[in-house]
């Protein structure tokens, strides 16, 4: 899986890593799951397709990886245009929903299989690091019906890193994992870009989109809402968390703002929602109302954002 | 194609359903066996069937244990392994969810298919000869290797041998029907115990369609079990003195494949253009 995108050794054209054009999947007469996708990811971006349950992200990963045959439009993997078994899967390493395996192997006896369903040997995978990253320590040695969902998850992270890819695609890649093992598969999200690789995934989870991820695209009911840079669309749907002196003089100021449109309490301080006024100026105005602000934190709710972004398609 | 049908293979043979099945091969014919010797059948006026023929030439010469072994398990429970075999093959990895990640993998769909077929196919001849050798073998340890002499009855030691061999090859042929839908259906749902079911069920439609002699005799030749027992003609059991292979195993060797081809041809049709939401 060596070899620097788009050269002329591999033989695959030179252009972006991964490339969605009206990608449409339509399951019988009644279920539209993806419609009319368009995505451009260039070399070395790691982008999130960011989604409620149903939004269509899973169906379109499917797509990108022959899994699933495309209604209408194209998917191009490293400008080569994608179908079952295709042989530019050879440079891609994925994780699609959970991680499962054969339940009676062990971790390392699954990964050799999967390796070497192809030819090759798994010593060739660069295994140790992948391996390594996974951290199951001894516990690859053990059946895999013996693991903890957490486990089972990192197995699929060390499979799909097999070979070095150089692009990765995950679905929901930290489902089942705990804070500490997100963090791990997070860092490791962010140090591969310097690698060179691509990454897309999957996740509803906005604290990991904007962990992680340059751009994002937001998706629901197959729809894209919207696609950009991380910053743009945080920018589209901002809220802040305030943590005040007196929540309800902040809550008199905020109320009466203009690019205010919601204030509710939360915990034991105020969950602000913004259309056209900024974190720093509504810091501005509590201050300058007397009141002091002792927390003041970016928020985005997922939920208030697909709201959003839906009414604004329907207007 | 070698490196998926290794790593199948390799995969399968770990499997504790393939040694449940083979287990079960191997069992059954030791315990028929072990009380043919603990309670030898006597010779009755006239045998019921070829099978009450094989068990008393069982005792006159243990190569019949190995052609009483095939006869009786070649109607249940070598179908039911088969059928295991081949409705596990792909429905497996689909419940398992391994399916999506083998097929991300850069391996054109037809190929792993041909991998998983010739994991279970192979299975399936296993699990054949292996009823047979092992009735065979101990029925050699428990009667002796001799050839069969009753009135005038003869077969030699090696023609016994060598009609065995030909008749396990035709029990596996004549229940390639089995395994073919067994692994259609393996390819049309994530449900294992589904594929095995429609397999099994599959035969269980036919011997009993086949048993009704009202229907029209055109209809029953061409069901998949009605020259299954064909091969039981090669020994003697009673009515006849057994011969070298018959019409009805040429019809019944040539019946397969129509089926065979239909099953398998869907299967690869539908396999390569199917959604894998599994």
């Amino acid at each position: 899986m060596s070899g620097v995108p788009g050269d002329g050794e591999t033989g695959v054209a030179a252009g972006p890593a991964i490339e969605l054009q009206g990608l449409t999947k339509r399951f019988g007469s009644s279920v539209l799951a993806v419609d009319h996708l368009d995505l451009r990811v260039e070399h070395g971006q790691v982008w999130g397709l960011l989604g409620p349950n149903g939004a269509g992200k899973t169906t379109s990963l499917r797509m990108l990886l022959g899994l699933v045959r495309p209604t209408s439009g194209s998917a191009t993997l490293l400008g080569t245009p994608v179908r079952p078994g295709a042989p530019i899967l050879e440079r891609v390493g994925a994780m699609i929903e959970h991680s499962s395996f054969v339940p009676f192997l062990t971790g390392m006896k699954n990964l050799e299989l999967y390796w070497e369903s192809r030819g090759g040997h798994l010593q060739d995978s660069n295994v140790e690091e992948a391996l390594a990253i996974a951290g199951l320590g001894a516990a690859v040695n053990r059946k895999v019906k013996t693991y903890s969902q957490g486990m089972a998850q990192r197995l699929g992270v060390a499979r799909a890193l097999l070979g070095r890819p150089d692009v990765l695609i995950l679905d929901e890649p930290t489902t089942g994992l705990d804070p500490g093992e997100m963090r791990e598969i997070r860092d490791l999200l962010q140090r591969l870009p310097t690698q060179g690789v691509t990454v897309l995934l999957s996740s509803h989870l906005l604290a990991e989109i904007e962990q992680v991820c340059s751009h994002a695209l937001v998706m629901d009911k197959g729809r894209c809402l919207r696609a950009g840079t991380v910053a743009e669309l945080t920018q589209a749907g901002a809220s802040a968390y305030l943590e005040v002196d007196d929540t309800e003089r902040a809550r008199q100021v905020l109320s009466a703002r203009a690019g205010v449109t919601g204030v509710t309490t939360e915990n034991s301080g105020l969950a602000v929602s913004l259309d056209g006024a900024s974190r720093a100026e509504v810091v501005r105005e509590l201050v300058r109302a007397g009141v002091r602000v002792e927390t003041v934190t970016s928020r985005w709710r997922l939920e208030e954002a697909f709201l959003g972004l839906l009414e604004e398609e329907e207007r | 194609m070698l490196a998926a049908f290794r790593t199948d293979w390799a995969k399968q043979w770990r499997r504790p359903l393939t040694f449940i099945g083979l287990g079960l091969l191997v069992l059954i014919p030791i315990i028929f066996v072990v009380a043919t010797k603990a309670n030898p059948p006597g010779r009755p006026e006239e045998f019921r069937d070829a099978g009450d023929a094989f068990n008393f030439y069982g005792t006159k010469t243990g190569l019949f244990l190995g052609v009483s072994a095939l006869a009786n398990t070649s109607r249940f429970l070598l179908v039911i392994v088969l059928a295991i075999f081949a409705g596990t093959a792909v429905a497996s990895e689909a419940n398992w969810g391994n399916l999506r990640a083998l097929l991300v993998r850069p391996i054109p769909r037809g190929r792993l298919l041909t991998a998983k077929l010739t994991t279970a196919t192979l299975l399936g001849v296993i699990a054949a000869a292996l009823v047979v050798l092992t009735g065979t073998i101990g029925g050699i340890l428990a009667f002796g290797w001799h050839p069969l002499t009753d009135g005038s009855i003869h077969q030699s030691a090696p023609n016994i041998v060598g009609n065995l061999a030909l008749g396990t090859l035709y029990v596996f042929w004549s229940l390639s029907p089995v395994i073919a839908i067994g692994f259609m259906v393996s390819t049309l749902t994530d449900s294992a115990s589904g594929a095995v079911f429609a397999a099994f069920g599959f035969y269980v439609v036919s011997t009993i369609l086949d048993a009704i002699t009202q229907l029209p005799s055109w209809f029953r030749v061409a069901l998949p079990t009605h020259y299954l027992d064909a091969w039981q003609k090669l020994f003697p059991s009673g009515r006849h003195n057994g011969s070298g292979p018959t019409a009805d195993m040429l019809r019944g060797t040539l019946l397969p494949i129509a089926y065979v081809l239909v099953f398998l041809g869907f299967a690869w049709w539908w396999f390569r253009r199917k959604d894998i939401l599994s």
